[in-house]
């Protein structure tokens, strides 16, 4: 304290010299709260579960532009060929960053003792396993296909009775909500930002999740000078109209966040949300975009928007830290309507 | 038969014998030396080292001390004009209160909880088995009262067992039997609930009029959460005690999600399927 606001504070009142510490001449006694300590705790996750939220994500969105092209019987071998492998290698990294940052990770196996419909946790950790045993089986038949197994001998004689294309099918659903559990997950906590969120947390999450997954394969694609030009242009189009979706739907999260939103903003996380996410992974990308296709244009762009949803990943993941350690949001949050009520159950 | 607690703040003294009682019986580790400067509260919060917690809330309420006190009347309670004019009407209040986990009736963390390693005990409390338990923190933000934390070195959750292996024995919980003005009460949470609300109307008669429970399902408000087995009662806003007014219920909006989430995916998936179109 420097001596001139030391002499400040002596001389509060009518000059007098103040005798204790009171809560009507202290400014920061004025809160409604015990020593700005907060009232609920942060969740202790590191880097680890942002970083499973982005590559889970982009498992979620490639599963989801194969199938659609599958579907459609839009047959780009290649296309299938990098969807399959990514996806693979998505659903094995997932679920080590995930018991990487687990307190006592060789008891990850608890996991699957029981199903709960009601926890979030659960529900992810029985699709990631459902979703990563599906993307095995149909690798495994690509891998077969691509002679990575050998020429003409058992296992290749088995592998090739899977039915990728019904595992296709099936993975699906299973993958999209990997994809946007990842989002719900976070907005099923007491955290006011991430709780006021729910209604749009799981559909940006998704929606982030395919922008990165189409951008990775537009970049993989482009950069190998592979893929069929039909293919490449639907993932112009998509690439396009899902920045745009995102756009839409983080602003209605801000919308709905509101003063609960201050977070993403404050010195910290704005670096990653402003500059990152909103500048860096969406309106830069966007403009590249825009007008005639062009492949450098299109490769900047992709390697914009996956930066970007890292950065979101991030940016959500930190800015809830700040959340829950901030008593003057907790008690607004739970003071009035705003707490979700249990008379408004979806 | 559910059993609970029933935190009398009127009562407390501050003493913090349950705090310790708790630390020693059930081999708690220590928190590290900290100090905070702001009171004389050192502990800070619940934790998963501190099951109890006995806030210190220097409550002078609107009163104004200032010109020249004299302290001495002051401890005597003297009501008479003081001299220079100085006002003075008491030096206000302090206020305890030893938290605990609220043993949720619908409880946040055992919804949360993957690995079911959170359950509800034949006492009906809130109880995680350690030999479970596998740490991914999912209970620690799903509290609306921030009891859980997930301590380092060990990895796991841990939080208020009500003093189970207690419990089993026939014994009363170790805060409860330390408590040494009776501010921590352990029993049926039907008979606690009686007599909190005498004590409720007792500190009414007395002119207290601002005492009430906390932790029912009909006053304080927990959404969703179906009211505590560990009651409180209190004489100011739960803010004060760093409770939150409106707790709620955080997996009630799950479902929404997840249906909000559907129809995002089948609008992007449209999208996908007509960025295929010629
Ligand atoms: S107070 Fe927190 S830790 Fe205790 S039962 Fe309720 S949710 Fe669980
Ligand atoms: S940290 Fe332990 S008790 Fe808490 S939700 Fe995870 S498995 Fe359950």
């Amino acid at each position: 304290m420097s001596e001139t606001t030391r002499q400040d504070s002596v001389q509060q009142g009518n000059g007098k010299v103040q005798t204790s510490h009171h809560p009507e001449t202290d400014p920061n006694r004025k809160d409604k709260h015990y020593y700005g300590i907060p009232p609920i705790k942060h969740a202790h996750w590191t880097w680890q579960v942002p970083v499973y939220f982005w590559i889970g994500g982009i498992g979620a969105g490639v599963q989801m532009f194969s199938t659609v092209a599958q579907i459609l019987g839009h047959g780009d071998k290649d296309l299938q060929r990098v969807s399959r492998y990514t996806v693979l290698v998505t659903m094995v990294l997932s679920p080590i960053l995930l018991i990487w940052d687990l307190g006592r990770p060789e008891r990850f196996l608890n996991m699957m003792r029981v199903i709960k419909l009601r926890s979030p946790m659960s529900t992810q950790s029985w699709s990631l396993v459902a979703f990563g045993n599906l993307a095995g089986l149909i690798a495994a038949r690509q891998a077969a296909e691509d002679g990575l197994l050998g020429t003409d001998n058992v296992l290749v004689r088995l592998t090739k009775l899977i039915p990728d294309r019904l595992l296709s099918l099936l993975a699906l659903p299973v993958g999209l909500n990997v994809g946007s559990n990842t989002g719900n997950l976070i907005s099923a906590t007491s955290v006011p930002i991430w709780a006021r969120n729910w209604v749009f947390m799981g559909p940006v999450f998704l929606t982030s999740g395919l922008s990165t997954a189409l951008s990775w394969l537009s970049l993989y694609l482009r950069l190998t000078r592979s893929g069929r030009p039909e293919t490449l242009h639907a993932l112009h189009r998509a690439e396009k109209a899902t920045i745009l979706i995102e756009a839409g739907l983080i602003a209605a999260s801000l919308f709905r966040m509101s003063r609960w939103a201050k977070p993403l903003f404050s010195k910290t996380v704005a670096p990653l949300f402003v500059g990152g996410t909103l500048i860096g992974g969406i309106a830069a990308p966007f403009a590249l975009l825009r007008g005639e296709e062009d492949r450098r244009k299109s490769i900047l762009a992709s390697v914009l928007v996956l930066i970007g949803g890292l950065a979101f990943r991030f940016a959500m993941i930190r800015a809830g830290r700040i959340s829950a350690d901030d008593p003057e949001a907790y008690f607004t949050f739970t003071s009035g309507e705003n707490a979700p009520q249990p008379e408004d159950k979806v | 038969m559910a059993t609970g607690f029933l935190t009398d703040t009127t009562v407390c003294i501050g003493c913090k014998a349950c705090e310790v009682a708790c630390k020693q019986w059930n081999q708690l580790p220590a928190d590290g030396y900290e100090f905070t400067g702001d009171s004389y509260d050192n502990t800070k919060q619940l934790s998963g080292t501190t099951w109890r917690h006995v806030a210190f809330i220097e409550n002078p309420k609107k009163r104004r001390l200032t010109g020249d006190v004299d302290l001495v009347a002051l401890a005597e309670d003297v009501t008479e004009p003081l001299p220079g004019g100085a006002e003075l009407d008491a030096l206000g209040r302090w206020a305890f209160m030893s938290d605990v986990c609220k043993h949720c009736v619908a409880a946040p963390c055992q919804q949360a909880c993957p690995t079911g390693s959170i359950i509800r005990n034949e006492f009906d409390n809130v109880y995680i088995q350690p030999d479970i338990c596998n740490g991914c923190g999912y209970c620690v933000p799903a509290c609306p009262y921030g009891v859980i934390t997930q301590v380092p070195n060990d990895g796991r959750a841990f939080k208020c067992t009500l003093c189970y292996d207690r419990q089993i024995d026939g014994l009363e919980p170790a805060c409860a039997k330390a408590c040494p003005t009776n501010s921590i009460q352990f029993g049926d949470v039907e008979d606690l609930k009686v007599i909190a609300e005498q004590r409720v109307q007792e500190l009414q008669d007395k002119g207290y009029t601002q005492a009430y429970v906390w932790g029912t399902p009909e006053v304080g408000g927990t959404g969703g959460i179906d009211g505590n087995h560990s009651k409180f009662i209190l004489m100011d806003e739960p803010e004060v005690y760093n409770l939150p007014r409106h707790p709620f219920l955080p997996q009630e909006k799950f479902r929404g999600g997840v249906i909000a989430s559907a129809v995002a995916a089948t609008v992007l998936g449209a999208v996908v399927a007509l960025a295929f179109r010629d």
